[in-house]
């Protein structure tokens, strides 16, 4: 090992059963003593980790990307020792700080102050290392008027900025990062991607697992892909290396961002290839779509058999996945759309004018109907995008054209 | 630089104090959490502690003392019950929080590593501010019956390290135990409620070592608290020294004692997997 590796895994491997585990109750393990067997002993076996190996270095700021059950989250539980493999050897120099929520520990009835060390001592922080950092701490959280308060009585984001807060006070020599981080408003998000910025500049090494592209490649210097708990590539070259996890994800038919290829949905009347989420241009949208740009859905698919019931829409979600509304092709005053069951080939577009949508998390799906026969696509099962919108009101979702006047 | 390594081939059971030390904080700062949260909002808060055994006591004066009328050695029945309850107070309180801390703590538990011996470990002293007040109903109830306890009382705090001992002991292996089968979630409750009766606690345990063959009276000293509670009142009311058989007891809490250590110390390293 040489002086300047951090970690150094070698032949890691995870097995875990799934179904039935093998003695998960009493009376099986007592019939097992007296030789009784039981179905449930052939519980199967599954790798969700297989011979893993590599070494960071000091500094290093490592991305691991894959698909949700590549392993991601298995790797980073034994790094943090909270879970151990069953075969293989890790070395770690220096301090672990892990992150796989925030806030772990935090008690409801107790006070903000109370939390603060209850949290900060449970993440490896000596009291005495809060106490010394207690008013950074309680500043960067800008709760400060209810630190005397029990948390149960805060507004989520209140909790979430101090949990935070208390887990950006850490000085680890290692920094442990799952994407669990990625939760709250847009504002507080890019709040603890400056603060992993300025620990990965500090020369820690950190390790993050996250399905934001553009935060691993911000944030990163090299990046690590998992693909069904082998490690496929390992590379200093970020960029490529997330380009080449994106086709494979497009590849499988998986959505990325605010476009969704090879959607493969397809039954006799007609096929559901691809939607994605566009300006005004056709282009595909931003990030983070403003308050004031329209929203437009792009929908592609082909038509093999012409039923006049056949009816297209979508349904549209906020954070919550309570739907807010819908809306269908045919239901549209332009009688033009009454004949897209004549055509091969569909393109559709369904437009949220601007300033409908206030800042919030929605997710649009798209909605299949032979009318008054049967759904081809029922609610929830369709195809969705989620995507974002800042700007606008906050803490509530629709701004309709309501209208005021005087009597 | 301080090193980690995780080997997956060694196979032994490192009880590993050190860092059970080096986590003291945490130790305290939880312990300080469940003391701050068990009489939060309640209107009689500390009370609580006291209200409990004390009705347990009027009704043990009631039925054991004035009813069947056991006998105590000339000792006032209630100073005579109160000796037992204390430790019983303590014993059921922390056997039953540590053996349910474990799975309470699941969120905790598969979210960040630590010793996760500290769960039950804590409950303990948790287990000291309900037993500090009982003590001072203990005190009281000397002066009101004005029983001047015995010389013996010097071997008190032995007594009292066994108690703590014998609860932590059982709070461990259940708690190990209760990650992996739920079914001993059911039979805690169940184990409190009948200690009651078979602990010498409302009675001496003459009344019932007197009717038993041999063989069942070391039988009867298997439960910890047996013997514990036998000495316990003798190191504050005097009288003839423990029956041989207490040894039983004592020597079952130090074999269950160190055997948890080793048994959650085993089951630990699978326990974020299948809490």
């Amino acid at each position: 090992m040489q002086s300047d590796t951090v970690i150094d895994v070698q032949n890691l491997s995870k097995k875990y059963r799934i179904g039935a585990a093998k003695k998960d109750n009493l009376r099986e393990t007592i019939g097992g003593l007296f030789g009784a067997r039981s179905d449930s002993q052939e519980a199967t076996e599954f790798w969700a980790l297989k011979d893993v190996n590599f070494t960071l270095n000091h500094g290093d700021a490592v991305g691991i990307i894959g698909k949700n059950g590549a392993g991601k989250s298995t790797l980073l539980k034994i790094l943090s020792r909270i879970t151990e493999p069953t075969t293989g050897r890790i070395q770690i120099n220096g301090r672990v700080s892990s992150l796989l929520e925030v806030g772990t520990g935090f008690h409801p009835e107790l006070t903000g102050k109370e939390n603060i060390y209850l949290n900060g001592t449970i993440l490896g922080m000596s009291r005495k290392e809060v106490k010394s950092k207690f008013d950074e701490i309680v500043e960067f959280s800008g709760v400060e008027k209810f630190i005397s308060t029990p948390v149960k009585h805060y507004s989520s984001g209140m909790y979430v900025r101090l949990a935070f807060a208390v887990a950006a006070h850490l000085e680890p020599d290692i920094l442990i990062i799952d994407e669990v981080l990625a939760v709250g408003d847009a504002e507080f998000q890019k709040k603890c991607l400056g603060k992993m910025e300025d620990v990965a500049n500090q020369g820690r090494t950190v390790i993050f697992v996250s399905h934001n592209m553009d935060a691993v490649s911000n944030l990163c210097n090299s990046a690590i892909y998992i693909n069904d708990g082998r490690i496929e590539t390992i590379s200093k070259n970020v960029d490529g290396l997330i380009s080449k996890y994106l086709n494979n994800l497009q590849a499988n038919g998986y959505s990325h961002g605010l476009e969704f290829r090879n959607i493969g949905f397809k039954n006799e009347i007609h096929s559901i290839d691809r939607m994605a989420i566009m300006n005004d241009d056709f282009e595909l949208h931003q990030e983070n779509i403003h308050f004031d740009q329209n929203i437009n859905i792009l929908i592609e698919g082909k038509i093999f058999q012409n039923n006049p019931a056949l009816n297209l829409g979508v349904n549209l979600y906020n954070h919550r996945n309570d739907t807010l509304c819908w809306s269908w092709v045919k239901n549209d005053r332009n009688q033009e759309l009454k004949k897209m069951t004549d055509l091969k080939k569909i393109s559709l577009i369904c437009k949220i004018p601007k300033s409908t949508l206030n800042e919030g998390s929605y997710k649009v799906e798209i909605l299949s109907v032979l009318h008054n026969i049967k759904n081809l696509i029922k609610k929830t099962e369709g195809p969705a995008i989620t995507f974002n919108v800042v700007g606008g009101d906050k803490g509530v979702q629709l701004n309709l054209p309501l209208k005021w006047s005087y009597k | 630089m301080a090193t980690t390594i995780i080997d997956s081939s060694k196979k032994g059971i490192n009880l590993n104090f050190r860092e059970l030390y080096q986590y003291r904080d945490l130790f305290l700062t939880l312990t300080y959490r469940d003391i701050r949260v068990r009489y939060a909002q309640t209107f009689l808060g500390f009370l609580w502690a006291l209200i409990q055994p004390l009705a347990t006591l009027l009704i043990f004066t009631l039925i054991f003392g004035q009813a069947i009328q056991v006998d105590t050695g000339g000792v006032p029945y209630p100073v005579f019950a109160i000796c037992g309850m204390s430790a019983w107070t303590y014993f059921s309180f922390v056997m039953s929080n540590a053996g349910n801390s474990v799975i309470g703590a699941q969120g905790m538990i598969k979210k960040i590593y630590f010793p996760r011996l500290i769960i039950p470990l804590s409950k303990a002293v948790v287990g000291f501010v309900d037993y500090a007040i009982v003590c001072v109903l203990l005190v009281l109830m000397f002066i009101f019956y004005e029983t001047v306890p015995s010389s013996n009382i010097i071997y008190l705090p032995i007594f009292i390290i066994l108690t703590v001992l014998s609860a932590l002991s059982l709070g461990i292996w259940l708690s190990a135990l209760t990650v992996r089968y739920r079914d001993f979630q059911h039979l805690v409750p169940f184990m409190v409620q009948f200690g009651v009766y078979i602990t010498p606690i409302a009675f001496p345990s003459e009344l019932v070592i007197e009717r038993f063959p041999n063989w069942l009276s070391a039988f009867y000293y298997l439960n910890p608290m047996a013997g514990i509670v036998e000495g316990l009142r003798w190191s504050l009311l005097g009288g003839e020294f423990l029956h041989t058989y207490s040894y039983i007891s004592f020597s079952i809490v130090l074999v269950l004692f160190i055997s948890g250590l080793f048994y959650f110390r085993s089951v630990e390293k699978t326990m974020a997997d299948i809490v």
